[in-house]
């Protein structure tokens, strides 16, 4: 049994079936409550659990950032919306040095189990500090983990498992991907994390991928397939934990790879991955690896410019075939 | 204080060589005389061996690189030892010496495989793909991006069917034999030798002649009493000793200048036909085989064909070849009659149409038309042709032109 | 500024405080001698001149509660009942540490039994903490204080005020504790603060609070348990500043140059376990009474250096342990 709903409708489910579960889970940022979220994916939320548990925030990023912590070590579960990832400059503290350190540096005495949800990415026209794709910042750190899933399944599959994980987990939503209807099993279900998803079998070129960018990429295999060139499309959906098994699978099917992603190219999460795989499957590759990502500035408002800026299917498929060389 | 290990001059007009393959590698133990690396010039292949007792610390020039004479190739030292000097020198590009053909028994170097002689660009794949299916991918026109060979390269060169494309068979040869290597099971007091240098070479070599060519092999007998009568007559009259190789190759150039059909390669879907007679003759060596050319032959006179002969064998068992006297033979004559074989079936060195084989010279009785014996002395030709590009009825013209033109020693001279 | 001296605690009670301030200096000495032998690793900051703080705000904070530090903390973990071994080990990065060698002297935390959610590197991460923490205690309906223990420079964090503000919103059961020693490593705080004292600015918030002497532990201790009783019973928050010195520098082995000559003078005028001696004297506790607490406090704290010098380093592998809860070894390996 499936149905059709919309990735923040998806989003919504997960974070009430999980509060109706367990009591521990509770949701704060800005406009959750009353509005509901811009949107909409907890409205209803504050009439069914109460002011205590759907709590509006004043704009102030680090504090509830930080308050979340300090719930999340007494046991609650905490998930947090920052309006935009942007916003985790101005919370850099209690994500990267409390959450992410608290269980090290306490020698494993402190769990810290808030998720914090961070819609982020391109295409809405929002200038450069509302479009920032910051996989690079979240995944630099250790201690978080870091999710970024491009369907309406996934992205509620892995919300609830990100609740239900005792570390703090960041959800990268991207906002372009909300109003999309996908298919989801009408049955609760989970999805772990740390576990890719091939989206698209092939045979020539692995396109390693996640978020919104995983759909350009398919795009990209169909044109691609029409001119007999298959690429197989792996949607990592969890960047930490890495699923490397399945990298290395397809890679040593292929041969070819490139990395697709919206972040700025240098110092990208993109780079890592690049690197990780020169490093290991050097002998497994057929070409260099090449990442496809966006350009080393900032993310500009006008749709000329800003389309300059992240990777569109034919990107992707120029990308693919200049690693061919076809 | 680590050892430098540079680039040999082998041959006077040597100017650089390229690294083919580290036999030894770093970190390995190395004693004077030990092979580490095989270096080939523009035909020919050697080992440089070490001068000194220690581990090998660096290789400084990769494989594929060309290095000039006396470049820094390595460092040999005590373990941990620092190598000294800073940077290697930068490894000069090859201006690739302009081939007519690829031609003498021993040579295979091969082109590289980027048009400026630099360091051959290869995937991590197709590397690894080679190594494992032993494909010698120096040859091979990579598919990928800045002409980068992948494994799709490799696998096709392993898959190559003889005809295909002449950088890809020779590439393809050497690997079917080497991937043979290993296999064999060995017995009490068998020692194993490693393929190298001149040997495998050679082996690469005769194995895709073989392997390619049709051949054909037609013995004739010729009476030599004149010529042996002919060759003391000249000792007696100019004092000059000259072998009867001398006066075969004289011979033989003079007859191909009748026949130049005889003077003719195939290249894919044409036919050369050559302009010089350039004859190659094989000369033996301890490591192998190697086949100087005396060039425009039917126009050198006795007295100097004979010279060049005798300076090229010399020169040869010295490996003192210049890079450009063991190629662009048109023909070749091998010799055996000096060990007594009386017939054999000569291996065509391509890119030539066919080789002449050199038999020993041995009495006979023959009967005159009164039925009277008399003793006569003999020697068979043995020419091989390649079937694709001559008929053996063509041949046995030039081989009875030949024979005819021996038995009339006087007129080698005219 | 209150200073309270009246005469309803038993001399058990001022004893206790005594023996308190009297540990805490000992820990402090000892580690200091350590550290100056080279025997510690790292930096440690020192709280000698800020124990009657201490002593006298953690006599206030019942079991149930909750509390955070700060890198100047080693004073609240004896004050609360935490093990000076353990203590110790921690600040010699060993594996017996409370934190197994991972925090160190800015980190000591006992967070299973003494309900302790860190001691911290960050001036000003407390501060959500200690609000995160009553936070949950409001949603759980538990009725446990959070106290959040600082110094006087993270007064000037944002967090202080984006956390007092949602705190003083929500009704947080929370206690803010200053501990104003004047000096942000060189910097005198009122070169860079505008008011004369700091708690003040908590009415900003519409919240309570309370100015006292630091060197005073009664005093300090009556002003947390009404802070304590405010905010246990459901009214929100409150912030405390106690006046204290900080003897040494910023660090151990600070020169503290940058002080002028009086703000030692006065400290030492001010010493709090001497004048809790006289008090107690003049209540007629014997001379060779507080001795033996001293000594005391000196065979405990010299055992506990013992402790750690005899405990073992970690094993280099558990460098990798502890990063995460779950999945901890494929979420290290990349």
């Amino acid at each position: 049994m499936s149905k059709k709903i919309t990735v923040s409708k998806a989003i919504g489910e997960a974070l009430h079936e999980e509060m109706v579960r367990d009591d521990k889970v509770f949701i704060m940022g800005e406009d959750m409550a009353v509005m509901g979220n811009v949107f909409a994916i907890t409205r209803g939320f504050l009439e069914e659990f109460g002011p205590n548990r759907v709590i509006d925030t004043p704009i102030s990023e680090e504090g509830f950032c930080g308050m979340a912590v300090g719930a999340a070590m007494r046991g609650m579960r905490p998930v947090v919306e920052l309006m935009y990832d942007d916003f985790a400059t101005v919370a850099a503290d209690p994500l990267l040095n409390q959450a992410a350190k608290m269980r090290y540096m306490s020698g494993g005495q402190a769990t810290v189990p808030m998720v914090l949800r961070a819609p982020m990415g391109a295409g809405r026209r929002n200038a450069g500090q509302h479009s920032q794709s910051l996989e690079n910042f979240f995944c630099h750190f250790p201690g978080l983990k870091v999710i970024a899933p491009c369907t309406a399944k996934d992205a509620k599959g892995m919300l609830k498992s990100a609740i239900r994980d005792d570390d703090p987990v960041i959800v990268l939503e991207h906002k372009l991907l909300y109003a999309k209807k996908e298919e989801i099993p009408e049955e609760e279900y989970l999805i772990p994390l740390g576990q890719a998803d091939v989206k698209r079998e092939g045979k020539d070129l692995t396109i390693i991928t996640w978020s919104r960018e995983v759909n350009f990429s398919l795009e990209a295999a169909q044109t691609l397939a029409a001119e007999g060139i298959d690429v197989e499309v792996l949607d990592l959906r969890s960047l930490v934990p890495l699923d490397w098994d399945a990298i290395v699978k397809s890679v040593s099917k292929t041969h070819n790879v490139i990395i697709v992603s919206e972040e700025v190219k240098r110092g990208s999460y993109a780079g890592e991955l690049s690197a990780q795989i020169a490093e290991e499957l050097f002998d497994e590759l057929d070409a260099p690896v090449e990442r496809v990502c966006g350009l080393n500035i900032v993310p500009p408002f006008s749709p000329t410019l800003e389309d300059e800026n992240f990777p569109h299917p034919d990107t992707i498929v120029k990308a693919v075939k200049r690693v061919l060389n076809k | 204080m680590a050892f430098e290990v540079l680039m040999p001059q082998l041959g006077l007009t040597m100017e650089e060589g390229t690294v083919s393959q580290w036999i030894k590698h770093e970190g390995d133990a190395v004693k004077t005389g030990d092979v580490i690396l095989e270096i080939t010039t523009d035909k020919l292949t050697n080992e440089v061996t070490s001068e000194h007792d220690g581990v090998l610390l660096k290789i400084v020039a990769q494989e594929g690189e060309d290095i000039p004479v006396k470049g820094l190739l390595a460092y040999i030292g005590q373990p941990g030892e620092a190598v000294g000097g800073g940077a290697a020198p930068a490894a000069v590009p090859a201006a690739p010496a302009a081939q007519t053909a690829p031609v003498t028994a021993v040579p295979a170097a091969p082109a590289p495989a980027s048009a400026n002689g630099a360091r051959i660009r290869i995937s991590p794949l197709a590397r690894k793909t080679a190594a494992k299916l032993g494909v010698d991918y120096t040859g091979i026109v990579g598919s990928g991006s800045s002409g980068r060979i992948t494994q799709r390269d490799i696998l096709a060169a392993a898959n190559a069917p003889k005809t295909a494309a002449p950088a890809a068979v020779e590439a393809a040869a050497a690997p079917a034999q080497a991937a043979k290597a290993g296999s064999l099971e060995l017995m009490e007091g068998d020692t194993v030798i490693k393929l190298a240098g001149m040997r495998k070479v050679v082996s690469q070599r005769m194995w895709a002649s073989h392997n390619e060519i049709p051949p054909v092999t037609q013995n004739i007998k010729v009476d030599v009493t004149a010529l042996m009568k002919f060759r003391k007559m000249l000792l007696a009259e100019t004092g000059k000793k000259y072998s009867v190789n001398d006066l075969i190759l004289k011979a033989t150039a003079k007859c191909l200048r009748q026949h130049p059909e005889m003077l003719v390669s195939l290249d894919g879907d044409q036919i050369i036909q050559r302009a010089h007679v350039n004859l190659g003759m094989a000369v033996a060596l301890d490591a192998g085989l190697i086949v100087p050319v005396i060039r425009d032959a039917d126009k050198l006179s006795l007295d100097a064909l004979s010279a060049a002969a005798k300076d090229l064998a010399t020169r040869a068992k010295e490996n003192k070849l210049g890079a450009d006297e063991y190629k662009g033979s048109t023909f070749t004559v091998s010799n055996l009659g000096m060990f007594g074989i009386e017939t054999f079936t000569p291996i065509i060195n391509q890119p030539d149409a066919a080789i002449l084989g050199v038999c020993a010279i041995h009495d006979e009785l023959d009967m005159d038309d009164e039925g009277k014996l008399f003793k006569k002395q003999v020697m068979r030709l043995s020419c091989t042709l390649d079937h694709r590009l001559l008929d053996g009825s063509v041949v046995a013209k030039f081989e009875m032109d030949l024979r005819d033109l021996l038995q009339s020693p006087m007129s080698i001279l005219l | 500024m209150k200073t309270l001296a009246n005469k309803k605690y038993s001399k058990e009670q001022l004893t206790d405080f005594y023996r308190t301030m009297v540990r805490i200096r000992t820990f402090e000495e000892k580690a200091a001698e350590c550290f100056t032998k080279g025997m510690l690793a790292g930096n440690i900051h020192l709280s000698i001149g800020q124990e009657a703080a201490a002593a006298g705000a953690f006599a206030a904070i019942q079991p149930q509660d909750y509390f955070t530090s700060t890198h100047r903390g080693h004073g609240h973990a004896i004050a609360r009942g935490m093990d000076p071994n353990l203590c110790m080990a921690e600040l010699f990065g060993k594996k017996t540490g409370y934190c197994q060698g991972k925090g160190g002297s800015m980190h000591i935390a006992d967070m299973k039994k003494m309900n302790h959610l860190g001691a911290n590197g960050i001036v000003g991460a407390g501060q959500g903490i200690s609000a995160g923490s009553a936070l949950a205690s409001k949603i759980m309906g538990d009725d446990a204080v959070t106290v959040g223990c600082f110094g006087d420079s993270s007064t000037n964090e944002g967090t202080f005020h984006e956390n007092l503000n949602m705190a003083a919103a929500w009704k947080l059961p929370v206690v803010w504790f200053i501990e104003n020693n004047c000096y942000g490593v060189s910097t005198e705080i009122h070169r860079v603060t505008n008011t004369p004292d700091l708690a003040p600015r908590a009415a900003a918030y519409d919240v309570p609070f309370a100015v006292v002497d630091g060197t005073d532990a009664v005093a300090v201790y009556e002003a947390m348990v009404k802070a304590m009783d405010h905010a246990r019973s459901g009214k929100g928050p409150y912030v405390v500043e106690a006046k204290v010195y900080r003897y040494q520098g910023h660090y151990c082995g600070d020169p503290a140059v940058y002080r002028p000559d009086e703000y030692m003078e006065k400290a030492l005028e001010n010493d709090a376990i001497e004048k809790m001696g006289k008090r107690l004297m003049d209540l007629g506790v014997k001379a060779e009474e507080l001795e033996a607490i001293r000594k005391a406090a000196d065979d405990e704290m010299n055992a506990a250096v013992q402790f750690a010098v005899d405990s073992e380093y970690p094993d280099p592998s558990e460098a990798v342990t502890d990063v995460y809860s779950s999945d901890n070894e494929r979420c290290v390996a990349r």
